[in-house]
């Protein structure tokens, strides 16, 4: 196995895994996109045991790589959070526009969380010395946690099954579910 | 930071990929470290150094 050949195999798992998550959506599966990204994982673990004396990345591409994702981080966090605004203030025009606005600003708060913490863990000097660190960060956890689980499981601004239609309880953000009521 | 890598590594006979594969890294890191683009770890000058048998300090040379 030379190492050109474990990367066109490499780009043609992304090609298939791409099909295959798309066709899922599709096809309301969620089984199918799990067993084919564990399938991948394994294939690629498996060729890349069989690629010797090859280098795959050196301490250039982890500085590289180091440096593009912060690019990418702040790159999304920015175009993310004016989409955010946009949808937020445009919400009147298409009452989708607030969950999916929702859940960008949910993705980035959960990015740059992610970010924080990992660095802090290789910067362990003064992460590991500091417990105020820490509690801020369980504290605020917990609160987006709860926040989140309100939202989500409360009940209120829901749509409810209702003589087989779908009946608005409170005023939801979203719109009606497209899988049949059957109650 | 200039270095003398190229100018060595020619005089040995040694190709990028070569040197590349003593070193344990891509061939695209020693064009970049021979082109001045790329400054290496300590322990990658060394390892450099150590492949091409030159003092590190002989090696790649720090303008001030």
């Amino acid at each position: 196995m030379t190492l050109k050949k474990y990367n066109s195999i490499r780009i043609v798992v992304a090609m298939l895994l791409a099909v295959l998550i798309s066709q899922s959506i599709v096809l309301r599966n969620y089984v199918l996109p799990i067993m084919g990204i564990a399938f991948s994982m394994g294939l690629l673990f498996y060729l890349r045991s069989k690629l010797k004396d090859e280098v795959l990345a050196d301490e250039r591409d982890y500085t590289i790589g180091g440096t593009s994702a912060r690019w990418a981080i702040q790159i999304f966090d920015v175009f993310a959070v004016i989409v955010m605004i946009i949808l937020y203030a445009k919400q009147d025009l298409n009452p989708s526009f607030l969950p999916v606005a929702i859940t960008l600003a949910y993705s980035v708060c959960f990015l740059m969380i992610l970010y924080a913490l990992i660095f802090r863990y290789f910067d362990k000097i003064v992460f590991l010395t500091s417990r105020k660190v820490y509690a801020v960060i369980g504290i605020m956890g917990i609160v987006l946690i709860a926040l989140f689980g309100l939202r989500l499981f409360s009940g209120e601004d829901d749509w409810m099954c209702q003589d087989g239609q779908w009946v608005k309880h409170g005023n939801p953000s979203f719109p009606a579910p497209r899988v049949e009521c059957t109650k | 930071m200039e270095n003398r890598i190229k100018e060595i590594r020619t005089k040995l006979g040694l190709t990028q990929e070569e040197l590349a594969k003593k070193v344990g890294v891509r061939r695209e890191t020693i064009v970049f470290l021979e082109q001045g683009k790329y400054n290496p770890s300590l322990k990658l000058a060394y390892d450099v150094a150590k492949a091409i048998k030159m003092p590190v300090d002989k090696l790649f040379l720090l303008e001030y």
